[in-house]
Formats: C-alpha cells, structure tokens, sequence
C-alpha cells in the first residue's frame, strides 16, 4: 500500500514538473494548412518533434485527402501513451468527418497553442484519459512466404511477405551484390513536404533507386486550375493589379520560412528559429537584420560544406523548365518581373548564382529575400501589371504551367544514387510543394 | 571493507556525475539555442528545461515496433550510459587519482570509444524500422575516421609523460600544457570528440534528415537513459579533454576538482555551441577529409611529440 501510495505520489511530482514544459507535438498537415502551421512554428508554448514517438500532441491541422488520412491514424496509433489529437480548422466550418474520434476540435479564431498546452498538462495529470488505437493491431496483409525458409520470394531474399517487401540482391556503386532494400518515406516525413512518399531503393544509406509515391492531393480533388494551391497574393496578381510591396513582403517572406526548414533539416534548429523569426516579422526597415544573418549563415561555412556542389541539375533539363529560384540559382537570368512595366520602372533586374548546386540555391533565395525587401521599401502605393505570367516563388506562373509540378518531376533522377543527406539536401533545396504541384493543369479531355 | 565502500562511493560519484553532466549539457544547450535563434535568455526555463523534459520522458509509455530485437533494443542505451560513466570514472580528480585508477586508462578510453559504435549501432538496428537503421549504418560508416585520429593525439599525448596513465600525463604538464606543447592534439581532439559523442556536424546517426536517426522510435524512460548517456559522453569527452591537454586538476588556489570542473566547462561550451552552429557536414566529404587531412595531421602530432623527447 505505501510502495502504491508513494508510487502516486512520484507520478504527481513528475506530472507537475512535465505539465509545466512546452507541449510536444507531432503535424500533421493536410490540406491549405501550411501557412496556419508556420504561424505556430515560433510559440513558446510548444515544441515541434520530428518523431511521433517523441510526441504527447498530434494536431491534425485542415481536413486530409484519404491516403494522408490512412498514414495520419496509422502516425496516431504509433504515439506512446498519454497521448491525444487536437484538430484544428484554421478555415471556417468543423471537420468534414470524425476520423479521430477522441479529438479535441478547434476551430478558426480560437487559440491553438493554448488548447494543446492545456490537453498535454491534463494527459500527463491523469485528468484527460490517453486515447485508444484509432486502428486494429494486425499485420497488414496476410502471410505469403513461398520459399524454402519461410521467406516470400525462391532465394533467399525478395518477395512481400506480410505485405512488408524483403531486401533483394543488387550491385553496389562498387560493382559488388549486397542487399537492397525497398522503403517508402513519408507522407508527414519532416524533412518532406506534406504528403511528399519518395519510394527508394536503399543499400546502406545510398538511394540507388528513387520513385515519387502519389500525390494524394492530386487524387482527391483534382484542382483544374493552378493557382488555387498557390499561396499568398500571388494567384490574384495573375488577373489584378497587386501592390508590388505586398507581393515582394510575402516572397521574402516564403524564402525566409523556406530557410528556417532548410537549416532545421541540416540540424540548425536554433538558426531555423532565427530565419522564421525574420520571417514572421517581414518588413523592409529589417533588412539589414536579414543582411546580418546571411553573414552570419556564411560565416560558419560548413552550411556550405553540407550543400555545395550537391543536387546540381542537368543543364538540358533546366533549359526546358520554367524560371524560377532554381533555375536562377544554375545561371539562367529568366524572371518573370522583367517584364512587368512596373518592375521595369522600378529598375529590377534578376539576380542569379553560377554554381547550380544546393548552396547555390539558399543563396539565390537569400538574394532574392533581400532583393524583395529593397523593392518592397521602393514601391510604395505602385501596383503590378498582370502580364499573363506572374513570378511565384517557386518561379513564373502561367495559366498552364506549374512550376511546384516540374520540380516535383526533377526528383527521382536526382536523388538516385546519392546519399541519405545529400538526397534529403537535395530535395529540400528544391522547395517543393505538393498542393501547389497536384493544381497542375489539367489536359483538355 | 573499506575497499569495498571505497568501491561504493565511486560508483555513486560516478552516476551522480553523470546526471549532473548530462543536466549541464540540456541548461547549456538550451542557454545557446536561445541566443544562436536571437531570443531572450530566460533563464528560469532554461535552468528547468532538462528536469520537466526528463520528468516527460519518464511519465511517457516505452513503445516498441512491429518485431524489433528487443534485447538489444534494451541494451543499446544501458551500453552507451554504461561508457560515458566508465568513461568519466578514469578521469583523475586530484593527486589522489580517479575513481578508476587504471594504469592504461588512456588506452581504456580509446578502448570505449570503438563500443560507442557498438552501441550506437544496436540502437540503430534494434528498432527493425528505417531511419534508426540509417542511423547505424552511417555511424558505422563514420566510426574508423574519427577513431584513428582520436587514438593517435591521445597516444601523442602519453609521449611526454611517458605513462598511459591519466594521473601521469597530468602530472607531466605542471610545467607546460599540453595544449600548448602539441598544439595540433586539442583542434584534432575535439573533432574526434563530436564524433564519439555524435553531436553538431558529426552528428550523422540521431540526425534531423532521418527524424532523429537511431533514435526515432524511442520513447519514454528508454529515450531519456539515450540522450542522458550522449550528453554524459559529450562531458566525459570534454573531462578527459580537459585532462590530457588542459593539465586537468592542476592549478593554483582551487582545490583539483574545482580546477577540473572549470576546464572541463571550457572545452564542454564550445563542443555544445557545435551543435547549434555547424552544419552537419556531409559523410563521404569528412570520411576523405579524416583520412586526407586530419590522420596525417595526427600522425604529424605523435612525430613531433617524439621529435620533442629527444
């Protein structure tokens, strides 16, 4: 009685403890929930995890397409208890359906983090119960060894038992024959854009083979014009007139969120904090603040080591792209705003890096934040002239062409036969963007 | 009896060290991510944030995978923990010596570090899940390039003293340090030491492109005996540091253990700092940089340390 009685007593003084620190969340994010997720990044009262093990908090932001839906209960059940769900709709209405039925629904207006820091201190005080598997514990498919030892294929490798695909044999970049083994990464892979499944090949940590998995958001509700995935103001530039200063705020804007997830995979989460800070603050008085952090960043070069003369693209391919950061980080000086009259006026000219390579393109896109934030300070009340193009940044925009979809396209070539870290470099300097890339227009029937 | 409550209290020494340590590394850790991401310091959350992540951890269920290697699981970060404390047991404290006195214990630290990969590797490989096995894989990858200079500085270093004791080798610098006799042994140390303790650009195995690499499935208690055991290795990389380059418990005024303390802190910030402000390098570029630069740095270190005793 008195080892129970103390044994409760040790569970409060660690429940007061643990209830006082940042809750620990694991995203998953479904669809138009990107920017909603970015303003949670900076909150002090929680704390991103990029393990659903290291969580106590999974928040389901937005309504997911069904394949997301089945990797998120699936994410869910993987939690270590107490654990609960926080469902939040950043945009108007309640959730379509009640896949997580234990879950804590926010809506639009209501404070987030509050709710999530709240829910983690009643999980750890017992005063919220820890919620059930959302799926059965079974194994996913049915046993189909055929081979001699029980195994799924005739050797001694290869084959799909229990729906899991063995190692098969393979050469290796030394011409020798290890194993192989097929893996598939994601949906809500932090390194990855939500719902990016790369399929890979892997001997050791190299990628010796590489394919994209569906774009769930492609398949739910195919979107027949591009730009409703595109974030921002830019869709709307397309068509309207925009104010240059609110167009050039938001594309600093995206470089610098895009950076702070850059470094945070590169294992700089505390510099990854600083770029977002920038970001969240955007304003053309702060650019010297910008200025000094890219110093800073080039300062301790081996962000460079990590990136430089990795992921560099095929001229060929690049030729055909459309123009953008990453084209313009290989060279080639396209940019839509050339040829925007009111740009012109302003005396814009594109900026471009020679190497073509990951460094190049954080650099580009530094360049470009910096860029952005000096023709935002000129602009003032000065609007775009829709031209028929508009440069996003991800790169120009047409009514048919994606640049988010060619990207997307880029990868499997690659990323075959590189390392884990440089294909996750490699990969993360493109800035992908599966919503922006499932708008890809789609061809007359 | 006594020698078995001497036995006792060395023990206990020794975990408390390690608890302590690994709690100064979480506050300096902490203290530096505020700074480096341009935050103000606050310094009520920082000194509490390893205790209330611990006390998480610890009201946290253990989960496992589907099939895993559950011994090994298990022992991985029990073997780890069981290092950083050996490890910090052979550091001498005072003219008295170390908790460990051993008449090698240059030699039994190079010794642990090879099982570190040991370690490292089984936590990687026990989960039966892909990014830890990444992890262990890289690890193993990285293991010899930072281990050859490592071995050879340290080897560099028990020349003068012409002991492989650690009680010898600080008592061989109460002239002068070694830091400054063999000034390529300390640069090359604390490389060699980022990759003991996998941590800021060596950090290849519990990296973020693998969502946390060996450690990704871990959770609970087992998770929080993990990240204690590295931060206690990245302490006792920066004691033994202190000890074989900084003349460890040697100094003026302060009693050797305070002397140790400071020094040890020395070397302990920066090696955190790493963390924060370099970029993992890439494998294959620091595995040819280890063999092409930084082993014949060290081999030029033992030259010129013989070179010296002529």
């Amino acid at each position: 009685m008195a080892g129970a009685g103390t044994g409760v007593g040790v569970r409060r003084v660690l429940a007061g403890l643990a209830g006082r620190a940042p809750a620990r969340v694991f995203v998953v994010a479904g669809r138009d929930a990107r920017e909603s997720v970015q303003g949670l990044r900076l909150d002090p009262r929680l704390e991103f995890v990029d393990s659903p093990r290291a969580a106590a908090i999974l928040l389901v932001v937005g309504d997911l397409p069904e394949p997301l839906l089945a990797a998120g209960l699936a994410l869910h059940d993987s939690m270590p208890r107490p654990r609960a769900t926080v469902w939040w709709i950043p945009a108007s209405g309640g959730p379509k359906r009640s896949d997580f039925p234990g879950a804590l629904v926010v809506r639009a207006g209501e404070d987030v983090a509050a709710a999530i820091s709240r829910t983690q201190a009643a999980l750890l005080l017992g005063r919220r119960a820890s919620e059930p598997d959302l799926l059965p514990d079974t194994d996913p498919a049915p046993w189909r060894g055929v081979g001699p030892y029980g195994q799924g294929g005739t050797g001694m490798t290869g084959g799909v038992p229990y729906g899991r695909p063995l190692a098969e044999r393979a050469p290796d970049r030394d011409g020798l024959e290890l194993d192989q083994l097929p893996v598939g990464v994601g949906p809500f892979f932090p390194p990855f854009p939500p719902g990016f499944v790369l399929e890979a090949k892997l001997q050791g940590d190299v990628i010796q083979a590489a394919a994209l998995g569906e774009n769930a958001f492609a398949r739910t509700e195919p979107r027949g014009d591009t730009m409703a995935a595109v974030s921002g103001p830019f869709a709307r530039a397309l068509t309207q007139p925009v104010l240059i200063t609110e167009l050039e705020l938001a594309r600093a804007r995206h470089h610098l969120a895009w950076l702070g997830h850059a470094l945070r995979v590169q294992g700089l989460g505390a510099l990854g904090r600083r770029a977002w800070r920038l970001a969240s603050g955007i304003s053309p008085v702060r650019a010297q603040e910008v200025r000094v952090f890219s110093r800073m960043l080039e300062a301790t070069r081996s962000l460079g080591w990590a990136t430089a003369s990795v992921g560099v693209i095929d001229t060929a391919l690049l030729a055909q792209m459309a123009p953008g950061p990453v084209t313009r980080a290989a060279g080639s000086a396209r940019d839509a705003r050339e040829e925007d009259p009111a740009y012109i006026a302003l005396g814009f000219e594109s900026v471009v890096q020679p190497d073509g390579d990951a460094r190049a393109r954080w650099r580009q896109r530094v360049d470009e934040a910096l860029q952005s934030l000096q023709l935002a300070g000129q602009a003032g009340e000065r609007l775009s002239t829709p031209v028929g193009k508009i440069e996003s940044p991800r790169g120009t925009l047409t009514d048919a062409v994606s640049p988010a979809a060619e990207l997307l396209d880029l990868v499997p070539a690659l990323v075959t036969g590189m390392e884990w870290g440089d294909a996750m470099t490699t990969i993360v300097s493109l800035d992908l963007d599966l919503e922006e890339a499932a708008g890809r227009p789609v061809p007359a029937a | 009896m006594s020698e078995t409550l001497g036995l006792l209290v060395g023990v206990a020494l020794t975990i408390v060290v390690v608890g302590a340590g690994a709690y100064l590394v979480g506050v300096i850790d902490a203290a530096i991510a505020q700074v480096v991401a341009g935050e103000a310091l606050e310094w009520n959350r920082t000194l509490a944030a390893p205790v209330r992540g611990a006390a998480f951890l610890l009201l946290q269920e253990r989960t496992t995978t589907e099939r895993p290697d559950a011994p090994l699981w298990a022992i991985a970060p029990a073997l780890l923990a069981g290092l950083a404390a050996t490890a910090l047991a052979l550091v001498p404290l005072g003219p008295s010596g170390a908790v460990a006195e051993v008449e090698a214990g240059i030699v039994a630290f190079g010794a642990l570090g090879a099982l570190v990969m040991v370690a490292v590797y089984f936590h990687g490989w026990a989960p039966n899940s892909v990014l830890p096995l990444i992890g262990g894989y890289r690890f193993v990858a990285l293991a010899l390039s930072y281990e050859m200079p490592l071995a050879l500085v340290l080897i560099a270093a028990a020349l003068p003293a012409q002991s492989l004791r650690l009680s010898a080798i600080v008592a061989s610098q109460a002239e002068l340090w070694n830091v400054l006799r063999q000034p390529l042994g300390l640069p090359l140390y604390l490389i060699a030491g980022l990759g003991l303790a996998f941590r800021g650009p060596l950090a290849f195995p519990d990296a973020a492109d693998l969502a946390g690499g060996t450690r990704a499935e871990a959770s609970g208690a087992a998770l929080l005996l993990w990240q204690t055991a590295r931060s206690a290795m990245l302490v006792a990389v920066a004691a033994i540091g202190a000890t074989v380059f900084l003349g460890g418990w040697l100094g003026p005024w302060l009693p050797g253990p305070a002397w140790l303390a400071v020094k040890t802190l020395v070397l302990l910030v920066p090696l955190v700092a790493a963390d924060h402000l370099l970029a993992r390098v890439r494998l294959e570029r620091f595995v040819v940089i280890a063999w092409v630069v930084l082993i014949p740095l060290a081999l030029v270190d033992v030259f010129l340390s013989g070179v010296l005793l002529l």
